[in-house]
């Protein structure tokens, strides 16, 4: 956790192009919220479902731990729809994206109840071994 | 119903896991919140799913309760949900990711 979903319609996202839209959410979310990359999780998917595309090409859901303000969430939206408008040459209006928070707690990561937001350091010295080194 | 949405890589899990997982999922939701799952399954396609920005070899399981759950209750809830995955699976802990949620306000039970 984080879990980002992003649907878009058969084949308006390229795969060339998801590498490089995965890497820019890791950063975006990493440098928005001070979280590890090890928690980011991308996904991509094509007209799946579960997540109706409406009128819209692509549309990213994130799941995201509670605990970011409106302005941190703001930003993540501006930058994560930047940067599939730029990789994946979708026009911005065509892009929808939501965050809804999901509790830490309510988390199970990697064997262990996920931190809350600021504990994170702590954590992955408990929890990662890379970083218990 | 108890919603249970799955996303997983879909090189990691055959159609037969897929189907012994459903059922075990099922028996979950109905020893723990007395309901039947109503499972959505999205398989990633390969190359499109990523962990801190490489390629990923990780499961969400996200079950919504019908009532609210304690935090004594949870931790050993989403121990039970994530040993059943593995056991089928094989995944180990750094890839599967277990979510149980409180229900929305207006489904509570």
């Amino acid at each position: 956790m984080p879990l980002y979903v992003c649907n878009a319609a058969k084949g308006a996202i390229k795969d060339e192009a998801k590498p490089k839209i995965a890497a820019d959410i890791t950063r975006i979310h990493c440098d928005v919220t001070g979280a590890p990359p090890e928690f980011v999780h991308a996904f991509f998917v094509e007209d799946a479902p579960n997540q109706p595309l409406g009128d819209k090409t692509a549309f990213l859901f994130g799941s995201i731990r509670a605990g970011r303000n409106d302005e941190q969430k703001a930003q993540i939206v501006s930058q994560m729809r930047q940067s599939v408008e730029t990789h994946a040459g979708i026009a911005l209006d065509q892009i929808d994206m939501v965050t809804v928070d999901v509790p830490a707690s309510w988390v199970l990561e990697g064997g262990a109840i996920m931190p809350e937001p600021g504990e994170e350091a702590e954590w992955m010295a408990k929890h990662h071994p890379v970083h218990a080194e | 119903m108890i919603p249970c949405n799955c996303v997983v890589q879909d090189a990691q899990v055959s159609a037969a896991s897929e189907a012994v997982l459903r059922q075990n999922l099922n028996a979950f939701t109905e020893k723990h919140f007395g309901e039947p799952a109503e499972i959505s399954w999205l398989r990633v396609p390969a190359g499109s799913g990523f962990t801190a920005g490489s390629p990923s070899t990780s499961a969400i399981i996200s079950i919504r309760a019908n009532a609210p759950v304690s935090k004594a209750q949870r931790e050993p809830l989403l121990r039970d949900l994530c040993a059943m995955w593995m056991a089928e699976t094989n995944q180990t802990l750094n890839e599967v990711v277990g979510v149980i949620s409180d229900p929305l306000p207006e489904e509570e039970s």
